[in-house]
């Protein structure tokens, strides 16, 4: 498992289990996810209502950027009033579930993907104001472009960790994605520097069509007007920031685009302590090997069987 | 006096008769005090043989006159005079050198005395520059870099343990303990 | 083994094995007590000149005799940030199971990255040459260790990040 999945593993196995038929049972879950995302299901009314609702941190935030809309296409009639104590629910009906098992795979999916299609609201504006601007852009040549498309629009803030958040922020030409992210200890920060370092290199090296990566301490310009930014540059938090070129944002592929780049900022961390997991066993086995060495030290205890001439065995008297 | 803590006294340090303050001077052989001058002209001295090209006799006579009775300042200038000779003298020179050393009169104490130069000069350069100088990481291309190598001292420091090697297959582990208990230092 | 190493090693073995001549020796500072001087550092007539054995700036072993006990420091290479982490990691790792190490000093030294005190009642129950051997195994593996650890650290950050990137190609 390299890459992380984009749904939620639980909600999907537990949703493919109830449509593939059987007894209906009552449930009541609660499940987290990344960044501090909380997902409730529960059979609230009656066995067969399966109601899923969803906590996020920073739903006004996405609520701004459009989310509504965008679950509004994507769960059209299954949004139910949002349970209390939870930003967002639906719920499926087992027994007026659709026919034919595509359209059932294809729900089950659309509901284990909540927390990816609540978050992809902003990115999916950025896009749409991209095209726009692109269009724009093209009615004059880049001198006398006017200011507003020059720069393109404004920078979209998810703070969707207590700390940590994205930046979306759409031009004529690109989508800047930024992600602050913080370093708990030294540890971290080294390790994250040489990952990043990687991820920077990466184009350079391997994979031409990637988008751009940049990496610094301190916010990068495209923040400069962004309010709520630590400006302190220290070196425990990281800005980390991703070029979207026109190739990426295509309708054919925005989807799959949008839904990896969300996944960016686990995925790195992941890999951090992923690391510092196989370190640690390695010291583990490095150290045993050294005791072995010392073991090596200590003279052999002499116990051995001595015989007389006449084959009795003794024993020295210590 | 008011808020001196008396429980971090140590009271040994006090009493003249306790071990703490053992007399060590009582263990150190007489040396006559040296003044730095004369350091100074000897090791002019050592130098003009050096440059006369008698590097084998510029180290015998700075081995044989080790300034045990000069300051800290006379007794670098000496060091320095005797890691420039060590310097000086090629890699296959040293063991001969060093067997000559020890087959002439009083050769086995002149080798004590190298063999102090020898840890004298790997723990100087240390204090020198004791500073950590941990490069940030450099943002070129590739970060696998070789580890090893072109390190501050490191060249000067593999004479030294060259010089070191070749002295102990001569004059043995007993100029190493001699080293570690002879109160007369470098 | 690299050029200057060798006669590195060999000079920690052979300053070792001299310094490792230890014996019996009672406190003189309280009755019934024993306790290695080097640590105490009660009587100055007790302890020996110490040793630097240096390959360069950021390797060294710093030897501290006494009359009955040795106290051995070693300053591993550290190139980098990298490699400042990965052996501040190990040496604290090592150092939490100083127990089962039974020479191992709990603390490092100010200055170095970790040391080893060896009383004279470790070399009465070890055999001496064999804990000589141990400790320039020690610095070998550790310098072995370190790079393997950092290589790998580069290699699965490459790996990782290829991977995450190569979806948008």
């Amino acid at each position: 498992m390299l890459l992380l999945d984009y749904q939620n593993v639980l909600i999907e196995s537990l949703l493919k289990e109830r449509f593939a038929g059987g007894p209906p049972v009552s449930i009541d879950q609660v499940v987290s996810d990344f960044d501090g995302v909380i997902f409730h299901i529960s059979t609230p009314e009656s066995k067969s209502k399966i109601l899923v609702s969803i906590s996020i941190k920073c739903f006004p935030e996405l609520v701004q950027y459009g989310a509504q809309a965008v679950m509004e296409r994507e769960y059209g009639p299954y949004i139910v009033a949002p349970e209390s104590g939870y930003d967002f629910s639906v719920q499926v009906d087992l027994d007026s579930l659709p026919e034919d098992q595509e359209s059932k795979d294809d729900l089950v999916r659309r509901v284990s993907l909540l927390k990816r299609n609540i978050m992809a609201a902003p990115f999916e504006q950025a896009f749409d104001e991209y095209h726009h601007l692109a269009e724009e852009a093209s009615k004059y040549t880049s001198e006398s472009a006017p200011q507003g498309v020059q720069e393109g629009g404004e920078t979209r803030s998810i703070h969707y960790r207590e700390e940590e958040a994205i930046y979306v922020k759409a031009s004529h030409d690109r989508v800047t994605v930024i992600f602050s992210t913080v370093f708990r200890e030294e540890t971290d920060r080294i390790f994250g520097k040489v990952f990043l370092q990687e991820f920077v290199d990466a184009r350079r090296r391997a994979i031409q069509n990637a988008p751009q990566v940049l990496f610094q301490n301190q916010p990068p310009l495209e923040l400069e007007k962004v309010p709520g930014v630590n400006r302190s540059g220290s070196n425990d938090i990281g800005y980390i920031t991703f070029v979207l070129f026109p190739r990426h944002l295509t309708a054919q592929r925005r989807a799959e685009v949008i839904s990896h780049i969300q996944t960016f900022r686990d995925y790195f961390h992941y890999h951090i302590k992923a690391s510092k997991a196989f370190i640690h066993s390695r010291m583990r086995k490095r150290t045993a090997d050294f005791l072995q060495v010392l073991r090596r030290a200590r003279p052999e205890a002499e116990e051995k069987e001595r015989k007389t001439a006449s084959g009795r065995t003794f024993r020295v008297q210590s | 006096m008011a808020n001196v803590n008396w429980r971090t006294i140590n009271v040994d340090a006090l009493d003249p008769d306790s071990p703490a303050n053992f007399d060590l001077s009582s263990l150190t052989p007489a040396v006559a005090p040296v003044a730095t001058a004369d350091v100074q002209a000897l090791a002019g001295q050592i130098r003009q043989l050096m440059r006369g090209g008698d590097n084998e006799g510029a180290l015998q006579g700075a081995l044989e006159n080790p300034p045990y009775g000069a300051d800290d300042r006379g007794k670098e200038v000496h060091l320095a005079a005797v890691i420039e000779i060590l310097q000086s003298i090629r890699q296959s020179d040293m063991s001969p050198i060093l067997q000559r050393i020890y087959s002439a009169p009083g050769g086995s104490e002149a080798l004590d005395v190298l063999m102090k130069y020898i840890y004298k000069g790997m723990a100087q350069s240390s204090t020198v520059s004791a500073t950590r100088n941990i490069t940030p990481q450099a943002t070129g291309f590739s970060q696998i870099h070789s580890r090893g190598g072109g390190e501050g001292g490191g060249q000067a420091m593999s004479v030294l343990l060259s010089w070191h090697e070749k002295l102990v297959e001569i004059a043995g582990p007993g100029s190493i303990v001699r080293v570690m208990t002879d109160r007369r230092t470098v | 083994m690299s050029q200057s190493l060798r006669p590195y090693l060999q000079c920690v073995r052979s300053s070792l094995t001299a310094a490792l001549s230890l014996s019996n020796f009672a406190s003189q500072a309280s009755e019934r007590h024993n306790v290695p001087e080097i640590e105490a550092q009660s009587c100055p007539e007790v302890l020996l000149n110490p040793l630097t054995i240096s390959r360069n700036e950021n390797e060294k072993v710093f030897i501290e005799p006494s009359i009955n006990s040795v106290r051995i420091s070693i300053k591993i290479k550290q190139a980098d940030e990298i490699e400042n982490i990965l052996v501040h990691k190990f040496t604290r790792f090592l150092n939490q199971r100083a127990e089962a190490f039974f020479i191992l000093r709990r603390k490092a030294v100010k200055g170095y990255d970790i040391s080893f005190l060896i009383t004279n009642f470790h070399t009465e129950e070890m055999l001496k040459h064999k804990l000589v051997d141990f400790i320039i195994q020690f610095m070998e593996e550790v310098d072995k260790e370190i790079s393997e650890m950092k290589l790998f650290l580069n290699a699965r950050a490459r790996f990782v990040a290829e991977s995450f990137l190569t979806p948008f190609d």
